[in-house]
């Protein structure tokens, strides 16, 4: 009778939206989602007061403060160097290139306690480093210090691999444009080569610093875990469990996860916002 | 009043700029090499002031290297390169003024159209910069040129490739360069916009009357466009001449078979002259009394078609007909000759009924180019 009828639902170009979905929801809820979840169950178990005291302990805070501090920090210290081994690494060539490019990627394979046992050494009063600049009146290890020199260690590969890709497929006439337009080199890389490197770096940014939150192994060693100084997160997480008190663990897990993913959301709609202004959509 | 004086004075100097007399490049004994292979190989080349050139040749063959070297992007290891006389290969690119074109653009795409015409003027040193004011004006008045009015605030990603090439275009001119130097500029377009684009460069030319120079592979654009025409090939000039001038009388083999629409066929000069086809030639390049094998040239219409009751030149066979447009192309075999020619005959031999396939005929060359076969 009728000729026209319309499809319940236009096809995608792309088929198999619903399964790929649907497995992609299965899996992120088995790895990622059911587990926090637990986290905030459990701290949910607590009751509002009693979690906003355990959350709002001073040593707690202290704590929170550092573990987000030093990541920051350290995030930041590696998008600056980071940028610049990729930029030596992608522009220039010279014996033993590749080794360093290989290097580059230890901190990611060392297990975390073997650099912090290294670091430490270094640092130390009576190592290498360390006795060199105790005269200068710096101490690195076992201060909030040493906490940034690990978290720069185990964060440098995030930022050179993120911004190396990039930086090989940059267009090198995009510079000769600009060269032949009267600009000079620096105002070619800040104005011309920087931004398009400026996606990379914050994703490299962001992945430097959730590791740097999260970091455990390397810490410890160095840090020297005086409580209200030099004293992370996750260290008090685990001195909590030690002591049975799992609402307390979990509390603190809670704030930190809270804090990270307001920090990456953020990050991730400046991405959004730096892509929508230099005219990509979707 | 002094400092009334002063900006008239720095105004007079940016309005001489625009409107200084066409520079005059000159390139003497040009050499570049990538370890065996020579890039340019002992180019010496005078472009004329005013003049719209074409180095034309296939991929490989040094073009865009010139191009390059010319523009102060690519250094060379021989040879200078004078603008009015001036030695450029001592000049920085800032120095040069070289709105150079390229062939994919090369456009930042993070910066808007507004943005990327406004960008030489933007980076110049502080005390030669325009005024935002007097930026704003001068990019205005670019993409009016460009006609591109109205596309200010879109960027590159959302404008069509016609339009990216006059954004380009427009960046270029806004350095108020000495020369104009383009990449292949129609090279990534479509047949319709390009012929467009063409005409309209053309124009642009007259306009400014910049020094221009532009690389291409297509013959078609090379002759249609420019003053004169540089056929290049391996690293050297194979030719140099207006469109005319290389069309009538191209001075290689390679020239010939590069510009297409040719047959061509082995022969024997005796004397200076070789039959070709049932018709006496000169051998060219004033080779008065070469004696020995040959190559003969032969251009579509420059083959008539006769019916067998004439009986004049050698005997063919037709092979296939395409029978539209003002001439009729017909395929030929003629015996002794491997490849099939193509000939253009008038539409009443083919309305009278002597053109068929299958069909023997005669054919007479009324013009060739003989050249000495190495």
């Amino acid at each position: 009778m009728t000729v026209l009828s319309l499809p319940k639902r236009s096809p995608s170009v792309l088929p198999g939206f619903g399964l790929t979905m649907g497995l992609t929801l299965t899996w992120l809820s088995l790895i990622i989602l059911i587990p926090l979840a637990g986290v905030f169950i459990k701290s949910a178990g607590l009751g509002w007061d009693a979690f906003l005291a355990l959350a709002t302990d001073a040593r707690t805070v202290a704590a929170l403060k550092l573990s987000f501090g030093a990541a920051l920090a350290a995030a930041a210290i590696n998008a600056v160097f980071g940028l610049l081994v990729a930029w030596v690494l992608v522009r220039y060539d010279f014996p033993g290139r590749r080794i360093v490019d290989a290097a580059i990627d230890l901190p990611f394979a060392l297990p975390t306690a073997v650099a912090g046992l290294a670091l430490t050494a270094l640092y130390a009063p009576n190592g290498w480093i360390g006795s060199l600049i105790e005269p200068l009146g710096l101490k690195i290890a076992y201060t909030s210090a040493g906490v940034v020199v690990a978290l720069v260690f185990i964060g440098l590969p995030f930022v050179v691999r993120t911004v190396q890709p990039v930086l090989a497929d940059f267009d090198k006439e995009l510079e000769e444009a600009a060269a032949t337009l009267g600009a000079t080199r620096f105002q070619t890389i800040s104005r011309i080569v920087f931004p398009a490197l400026m996606p990379p770096l914050l994703t490299g940014f962001a992945l430097a610093f959730a590791r740097g939150v999260g970091e455990y192994g390397s810490i410890i060693f160095i840090a020297g875990n005086i409580p209200y100084r030099s004293e992370i997160a996750p260290l008090l997480i685990v001195i909590r469990l030690e002591e049975f008190n799992y609402a307390g663990a979990t509390a603190i897990a809670a704030v930190m996860l809270v804090i990270s993913f307001a920090l990456l959301l953020v990050i991730n709609l400046l991405q959004a916002w730096n892509r929508r202004r230099i005219g990509f959509t979707g | 009043m002094p400092r009334a004086g002063a900006t008239n004075s720095r105004h007079d100097r940016d309005e001489a700029r625009t409107r200084r007399a066409p520079v005059r490049i000159d390139v003497e004994e040009l050499g570049k090499s990538y370890g065996d292979f020579a890039a340019l190989d002992n180019i010496s080349l005078t472009v004329r002031p005013g003049e719209l050139l074409a180095l034309l040749g296939p991929s490989g063959s040094g073009k865009t290297t010139l191009l390059r070297a010319i523009a102060g992007l690519t250094a060379t290891e021989e040879g200078t390169i004078r603008f009015d006389g001036e030695d450029a290969t001592s000049l920085s690119l800032r120095e040069r003024r070289v709105g150079f074109v390229f062939q994919q653009y090369a456009l930042f795409r993070h910066m808007t159209v507004f943005d990327n015409v406004a960008f030489g003027l933007r980076v110049r040193p502080r005390d030669e910069r325009p005024r935002p004011g007097e930026i704003a004006r001068r990019v205005r008045r670019l993409l009016e040129l460009v006609q591109l009015q109205g596309l200010e605030t879109r960027f590159p990603s959302q404008i069509s490739g016609g339009q990216r090439q006059r954004v380009a275009l427009a960046r270029a001119l806004a350095i108020e360069p000495t020369v104009l130097l383009l990449d292949e500029p129609f090279g990534a377009l479509d047949a319709k916009v390009r012929k467009e684009l063409r005409r309209w460069l053309r124009e642009l030319h007259t306009e400014t009357g910049l020094t221009t120079i532009f690389v291409t592979h297509d013959q078609e654009e090379a002759l249609e466009l420019a003053d004169r025409v540089v056929i290049m090939r391996a690293g050297r000039i194979e030719q140099i001449g207006t469109p005319a001038e290389i069309y009538d009388e191209p001075a290689t083999p390679y020239v010939c078979e590069f510009l297409g629409g040719v047959a061509r066929f082995d022969c024997t000069a005796k004397d200076g002259e070789a039959e070709i086809l049932g018709g006496l030639f000169p051998v060219g390049n004033g080779d008065g009394d070469y004696s020995g094998p040959a190559l003969a040239y032969v251009r579509a219409h420059e083959i008539a078609v006769v019916s067998r009751e004439q009986a004049e030149g050698v005997p063919a066979l037709i092979r296939a007909v395409r029978p539209f447009g003002p001439a009729i192309t017909v395929e030929l075999s003629i015996e002794g000759h491997h490849d099939r020619i193509e000939v253009s005959v008038p539409r009443e031999l083919h309305d009278g009924g002597e053109i068929a396939v299958g069909q023997g005929v005669f054919v007479r060359a009324t013009s060739a180019r003989i050249f000495p076969k190495d």
